[in-house]
């Protein structure tokens, strides 16, 4: 809330500056930390989504068990229309995002009349529905089991969809979504997502269309999840019928709270450093890494209900009162 | 032609009473303390390992399993309660769910780790193997009707706790307060009624009831890490559709599930989607669920 | 002229009456209070007007327009809010945004899809917010979060929030009740003022008489469900159906 436009916008320039910075250097500092191509690219897919599951978890404080299924509706046509209609994937992208789009006004509106916990259920319920549907119901279009296989390598005016090509697409993607949530969250309309999380009584009371805010909000955050599942189908021209499972649903809600829910910032750290624990630290670990991660996830929820962002406050806090 | 509507009906039952057997606990535990837990799915679970090695166990057998895992469940369900649960009443409900949600997934991994990825091979005890000749019994049947006779064993140990829990319920002291705090917990606390002491209760009964479905349910479904996650989902739509926190809603629904699913088997396609369709229905026309209370999560 | 009329309003729970042919009609720009014993369905009134009750039968007329069957967000924005019992305000947000909110609605109406609003366009309505934390003496602490002001200031933040929503009507239950000696009168001058300055109408739910009698114009008595006896504070001092009314209960109290 600055008086001034200019002001507004430099609150915003340092931090998705900085984002971009990290982002876009990534190819040269990520395999001294143990990284590899591709999975930088699969970092920033997830970060994406993770931002937009912020959205709706962090300010407007409704936990959903189901946003697989945008991601994988999305991905489902992502790769339906590489397949069918044409290797650009533009228009692949874009029927993609729509399809999440109009998936989440209907789960949405199915499910957001609801208090919080009801709701959690509803949308672990509805993302399993849809995941036994590309399974069973609607094997013919999904390949069910095995997955949508067969797809061409996804071009970009003539432009190869791949290792380098796709990193810095999604990179840029990620940065124009950052600043976009960022300033989602300092409009009114952010306002009056964060006044749903904090009393929807009042609010109600207060004359605002509290429900159409909600719905609102949750397609948002959908968007979100449908842009990385497409972006996921061009990084790997491959549909598997896991991005419908309520284990993609799981993942995200684990490296959102890992990080720090409210933030925005906490769960793109949230999603890399769980990208990187499943990839890079498991290889130490073995097959355990999962419990692992179950177990500092359940000790973060516990004690550390900021995540790692609260961790880091805590941190400086202490240090900056020990110089003094 | 009657036998084929017999055996389907039947079939829906017996898919029902596990069901019940399921999201009965579930429905308990939300209704008397307002917690969702994800974690039920797991409990179901550990009870049918915990099934499997004790009634294969040297020193075990079917009979003691039968008698020990729920005895386990209710322990373990204390031990949930006073070490975990309660120290999250007072946090947001999203803080249950994710913690439970978080309990889950250790112990789903800590069994993989153990017993492996695979399906357990989980035999039923002698006295409850083979067949039964239901044409016997049941003289409208043409011809030769026989019918698992665990699944029929199963069945009917459902139709007893579910009996066994509504008795205690309504003919107990311990049920009554049950029942109030139902209702009011706020009044109950008012009234000087040492409620968190029947919370952990009330919980172990929970998840004790888990373990029944767990050990006797088990040789039926699969004993393999993914199962609890995949019974959790239907338990859930039981109790949405039943009405968040009625136990007769959960019982209610569940038959109706088991049947649906049972009479729209010919058809793969309809059968794997039947209970969420259901689920929508409610939501749309009756979102308080079937027999839920009014006002009660509308 | 007439703001809100209240035509026979009758509600039942389970068989017990808690409105019963309720009639009530207020005048533009009054203060107004609504006195009687407990339960005498005051409470049960307020909640029909801003739309958490739907009463059996009645009408009930808000500037000339039916309020029943509307959604709460509707009626409040015809122009009718509520301060609550106990305060309702947004708790884990800071003081200025809590109004902020109240501004917004105020001028988006129920719904916008303002997400990329800058703070230029915003300015109005934060200077809103600012001057009505003002006028109720909370300007100071506007940075605080919400949950951390005293419950005196919360009453006093959520009045604020009513106010920056620009109505016509404000119903205020129970304002000072749990207040001491110094903050109720704070409130009845800040009640006063309001008044004064917005020729804003309220209706007061109240149980502090000094409070009724100091600032209402007009006053009905509501007694199992009806309204027993009306009329200008000097006609009210002393009607025996009011003593009556309380005094019948005083036994069951």
């Amino acid at each position: 809330m600055n008086s001034a436009n200019s002001a507004f916008y430099k609150k915003d320039i340092l931090p998705v500056g900085a984002f971009a910075a990290v982002l876009l250097t990534m190819p040269f500092w990520f395999e001294y930390v143990g990284g590899y191509s591709g999975l930088d690219t699969k970092i920033v897919i997830w970060i994406i989504f993770a931002i937009g599951f912020d959205i709706l978890l962090g300010y407007m404080g409704f936990l959903s068990f189901g946003h697989a299924a945008f991601f994988g509706t999305s991905a489902y046509f992502t790769g339906l229309m590489l397949l069918h209609y044409s290797d650009n994937i533009l228009p692949a992208i874009a029927v993609g995002v729509i399809s999440a789009i109009i998936m989440a006004f209907i789960i949405g509106f199915l499910t957001l009349k609801r208090t919080g916990i009801y709701f959690s259920i509803l949308t672990l319920a509805f993302g399993e529905m849809l995941h036994s549907m590309v399974l069973s119901t609607l094997q013919d279009w999904t390949g069910g089991d095995n997955g949508l296989t067969g797809l061409p390598t996804p071009m970009l005016f003539g432009l190869k969809m791949q290792g380098d090509n796709v990193f810095y697409l999604t990179v840029i993607v990620a940065i124009v979504m950052y600043y976009i949530a960022r300033r989602i969250i300092s409009s009114p309309f952010g306002l009056m997502l964060k006044a749903i999380k904090s009393n929807q009584v009042r609010l109600e009371y207060t004359g605002v269309h509290v429900a159409r805010y909600k719905l609102m909000g949750f397609v948002i955050s959908a968007v979100y999840a449908g842009v990385a599942g497409a972006l996921m189908i061009v990084y790997e021209p491959y549909v598997a019928s896991e991005f419908m499972g309520w284990h993609l649903s799981g993942q995200v809600v684990i490296m959102s709270v890992l990080g720090g829910v409210g933030t925005l910032f906490g769960p793109m750290l949230g999603a890399a450093f769980m990208l990187y624990f499943e990839n890079v630290v498991s290889v130490t670990i073995g097959e355990q890494w999962l419990l692992v991660l179950g177990a500092i996830f359940m000790l973060t929820v516990i004690f550390l209900p900021g995540g790692f962002v609260e961790a880091g406050s805590k941190i400086k806090k202490k240090l900056m009162g020990g110089s003094k | 032609m009657i036998n084929s509507i017999f055996l389907q009906f039947l079939t829906g039952i017996q898919l029902g009473a596990i069901y019940v057997l399921i999201s009965l606990g579930l429905a308990l535990i939300f209704g008397t303390l307002g917690v969702v837990n994800f974690a039920h799915g797991a409990m179901f679970m550990v009870a049918a390992y915990l099934g499997v090695v004790i009634s294969q166990a040297e020193w075990g057998g079917w009979g003691m399993a039968i008698v020990l895992v729920p005895i386990i469940l209710f322990v373990l369900g204390l031990a949930m309660e006073r070490g975990l649960i309660r120290f999250f009443y007072t946090r947001p409900h999203t803080d249950q769910i994710l913690v439970t949600f978080g309990l889950a997934i250790v112990l789903q991994e800590a069994l993989k780790w153990g017993f492996g990825a695979n399906n357990l091979p989980f035999a039923t005890p002698d006295w409850g193997s083979g067949i039964m000749r239901l044409h016997d019994y049941l003289p409208f049947l043409e011809g030769f009707v026989a019918y698992p006779k665990w699944r029929l064993i199963l069945t009917a140990v459902s139709l007893i706790t579910v009996a066994g829990l509504f008795a205690l319920l309504q003919f107990t002291t311990f049920g009554l307060v049950v029942r109030a705090g139902m209702r009011d917990s706020e009044m109950l606390r008012l009234l000087g009624i040492n409620i968190s002491q029947r919370f952990a209760i009330v919980f172990a009964l929970g998840v004790s009831i888990a373990g029944i479905a767990g050990v006797w349910g088990g040789p039926v479904t699969q004993v393999d890490p993914g199962i609890g996650m995949v019974f959790l989902v239907p338990s859930f739509l039981v109790v949405v559709i039943g009405g968040m926190g009625s136990l007769p809603g959960a019982v209610l629904a569940s038959f109706i599930i088991g049947l649906a699913i049972s009479f729209s088997a010919t058809i793969p396609a309809l059968a794997n989607i039947i209970v969420y369709l259901i689920a929508i229905l409610i939501l749309l026309f009756r979102p308080r669920g079937l027999m839920g209370q009014k006002g009660v999560m509308e | 002229m007439a703001i809100l009329e209240i035509k026979d309003v009758s509600k039942n729970f389970g068989g017990l009456a808690a409105l019963g042919d309720a009639n009530l009609t207020v005048e533009e720009g009054t203060i107004h209070s609504l006195i009687g014993p407990n339960g005498a369905g005051k409470s049960t009134l307020l909640n029909v007007l801003v739309g958490l009750l739907e009463p059996d039968v009645g009408t009930v007329l808000f500037k000339g327009q039916p309020v029943l069957g509307k959604a709460p967000y509707e009626i409040n924005q015809m122009g009718l809010s509520r301060v609550f019992q106990t305060p309702a305000i947004f708790d884990d947000m800071s003081v200025l945004e809590n109004v902020a909110i109240a501004a917004y609605a105020a001028r988006d109406g129920a719904y916008a899809f303002n997400v990329f609003e800058t703070p230029s366009s915003a300015k109005p309505c934060i200077d809103l917010a600012k001057e009505t934390l003002n006028d109720v003496g909370l300007f100071e602490q506007r940075k605080i979060i919400a949950s951390h002001l005293s419950r005196g200031d919360k009453r006093r933040l959520e009045m604020a929030l009513c106010l920056a929503r620009g109505p016509d009507l404000l119903l205020l239950d129970e304002p000072t009740a749990g207040m001491a000696r110094a903050d109720t009168e704070n409130t009845i001058k800040l009640l006063q003022r309001i008044s004064d300055k917005g020729g804003i109408t309220m209706v007061i739910v109240e149980h502090d008489m000094n409070v009724v009698f100091s600032l209402s114009k007009y006053i009905s008595c509501l007694a199992q469900g009806r309204i027993i006896a009306e009329g200008a504070p000097d006609e009210m001092k002393g009607n025996p159906k009011v003593i009556e009314a309380y005094l019948g209960t005083e036994s069951e109290e």
